[in-house]
């Protein structure tokens, strides 16, 4: 997906504006399981990591440096969600 | 093709956000994020697997088992610890991938400035989060912030570096040794009871470095779910920061605490026993709890639940009343709670509870302390004066568990402690519950 550079900041001002209204309306009760969530969804960074580490094939150790970057980024999302879905399964059993 | 299933993407993330507005439907909002994740995830394969070597596969294949072993194992209470964790991980992740962009290809000038922003910001959130982990586990003590307030100018500066320095691996490199250094120095002058805002913050800017890397490889979707993790790190940031009456500078500058005033009780507490507590509590007919940082050090949660079973079974009234900043990350109590089977329906917030303590018959803190000082009201010399606290004073009966009258995070005596209608059960929050429980079965 290429974009010009004025409609991706048109973009990233509208995904914060969502963002924010809807995560406003989300109750103090559920700020753990929020915060474990929207952590998980920040290791989306792998895509930036995947994306490059074709292209640092000549180099050993940039190449290296990527797979640190695909190493962190994974554990972020799957140990995330995981733990995330095990705080929200507690909440889920009350109803 | 691709471009379809990344708007199906992005649409999920926003749906999920939305269905993590209510408790009964948050779960499914997880499953609606993780979906979003993977057709992301996919997405940038573009549909071309045989690009990727066997180390590349191995890596994530060894890092999801990882994540998954150490999310299992985690207890509920080390959760702040975990977060602070992954957040380092993610931020981590981002900074390196700025690096490596700004040490392989030729970046128009536009994406210099992008690219620095981004390891900076992700340099910074790597060490910052390990340094909180650490004070969460209470392996540092707190540095003084003086110096450390004056090094942290340092680090808006070096982001305009490439605009009057030609950009070398050098430069690049000292740029990280700064970002490092300044993430480890600032959360070290941050006290223990700040860390919902730091952890937060942080959340926030792994967010922020996330969503400035998808400026770098141009990737929509990384933009747009970054922005996201962007504005929900600073919504919880900016509510426990007026949970607090303070600013976010005012945290982030740390040293908060290092207070001498008035800490001198001007006479003795009202002891009690977990006979006295008991009775007390059987002779009323609303009891509200007030859970803090004590609870969770004292692993307390199944005893709390066990009273209010009791109670319960007595037709006694019982609720429990949560202050935003009480434990260590936003909602920490909360879980915990949840963590027993307690309904969440019987947790209160602050604006919610508050007009209820003057019609409540006993009100039970454990190992709550500034969150119930009612100085916060009446001394405008106070520290934490401004700062929303529970009016638990204004109950009919109140009993503190508590190992000893030290004052808390804000370093401040707590009048409440020897209020007329206040009484001391000096002991650890689980056992002095146990306690309760036994005597109970006596009454």
């Amino acid at each position: 997906m290429e974009a010009t550079f004025l409609l991706t900041l048109l973009i990233t001002f509208l995904a914060s504006f969502i963002g924010y209204e809807l995560i406003s309306k989300i109750p103090q009760t559920l700020h753990t399981p929020l915060m474990s969530g929207s952590n998980a969804i920040s290791g989306i960074t792998l895509i930036a990591a995947i994306l490059i580490y074709p292209e640092v094939r000549e180099s050993q150790i940039l190449q290296i440096i990527v797979l640190i970057a695909i190493s962190f980024a994974t554990l972020n999302i799957v140990g995330g969600f995981s733990v995330t879905g095990r705080i929200l399964e507690m909440f889920k059993k009350n109803d | 093709m691709i471009e379809i299933i990344l708007l199906i993407s992005a649409v999920l993330f926003i749906f999920a956000l939305k269905l993590f507005g209510r408790p009964s439907t948050a779960h499914r909002a997880n499953l609606f994020a993780m979906l979003a994740m993977a057709l992301a995830v996919f997405s940038a394969f573009n549909f071309d697997f045989s690009k990727y070597d066997s180390a590349f596969y191995i890596t994530i294949v060894i890092s999801g088992l990882l994540g998954v072993l150490i999310s299992k194992r985690v207890q509920m209470t080390q959760m702040p610890e975990l977060v602070g964790l992954f957040n380092g991980f993610g931020g981590g992740a981002s900074g390196a991938i700025a690096y490596v962009e700004l040490s392989n290809s030729s970046l128009p000038f536009n994406d210099y400035f992008v690219a620095i922003f981004s390891m900076v910001i992700g340099m910074f959130t790597f060490s910052g989060s390990l340094i909180a982990v650490m004070k969460l586990r209470g392996k540092l003590n707190n540095f003084s912030s003086k110096f450390a307030n004056i090094f942290s100018v340092f680090l808006p500066a070096i982001i305009l570096i490439p605009a009057v320095l030609e950009i070398d691996n050098f430069v690049i490199e000292f740029i990280i040794l700064v970002a490092l250094t300044t993430g480890v120095i600032r959360v070290a002058v941050i006290g223990g009871a700040d860390m919902p805002v730091v952890i937060a913050f942080l959340n926030s800017l792994s967010g922020i470095a996330a969503m400035s890397a998808g400026f770098i490889v141009n990737s929509i979707i990384l933009i747009v779910a970054g922005a996201l993790v962007g504005a929900s790190g600073i919504i919880l940031t900016l509510l426990m920061c007026a949970a607090m009456n303070r600013t976010l500078l005012d945290v982030l500058k740390g040293g908060f605490g290092n207070t001498t005033v008035n800490n001198e009780y001007v006479k003795d507490p009202i002891s009690t026993s977990p006979e006295d507590v008991a009775i007390q509590l059987s002779y009323a007919e609303s009891v509200i709890i007030v859970p803090g940082y004590g609870m969770a050090v004292a692993q307390a949660q199944a005893a709390v639940k066990e009273l209010t079973n009791t109670l319960k079974d007595k037709n006694i009234e019982v609720k429990f009343a949560i202050h935003p900043v009480a434990g260590r990350m936003p909602g920490h109590m909360n879980v915990l709670l949840a963590e027993v089977d307690i309904d969440y329906e019987d947790m209160f917030t602050l604006e919610d509870i508050n007009s209820d303590f003057s019609s409540t018959d006993v009100v039970l803190v454990l190992g709550a302390n500034d969150v119930v000082n009612p100085m916060a009201r009446t001394d405008e010399d106070s520290p934490i004066y401004g700062m929303p606290i529970l009016d638990v004073d204004l109950a009919r009966q109140v009993i503190v568990i508590k190992r000893s009258m030290s004052p808390g995070y804000a370093g401040i005596a707590n009048p409440l402690f020897i209020n007329d209608n206040a009484k001391m059960l000096f002991t650890d929050a689980k056992e002095g519950l146990e306690n309760i429980i036994k005597s109970f079965e006596l009454v």
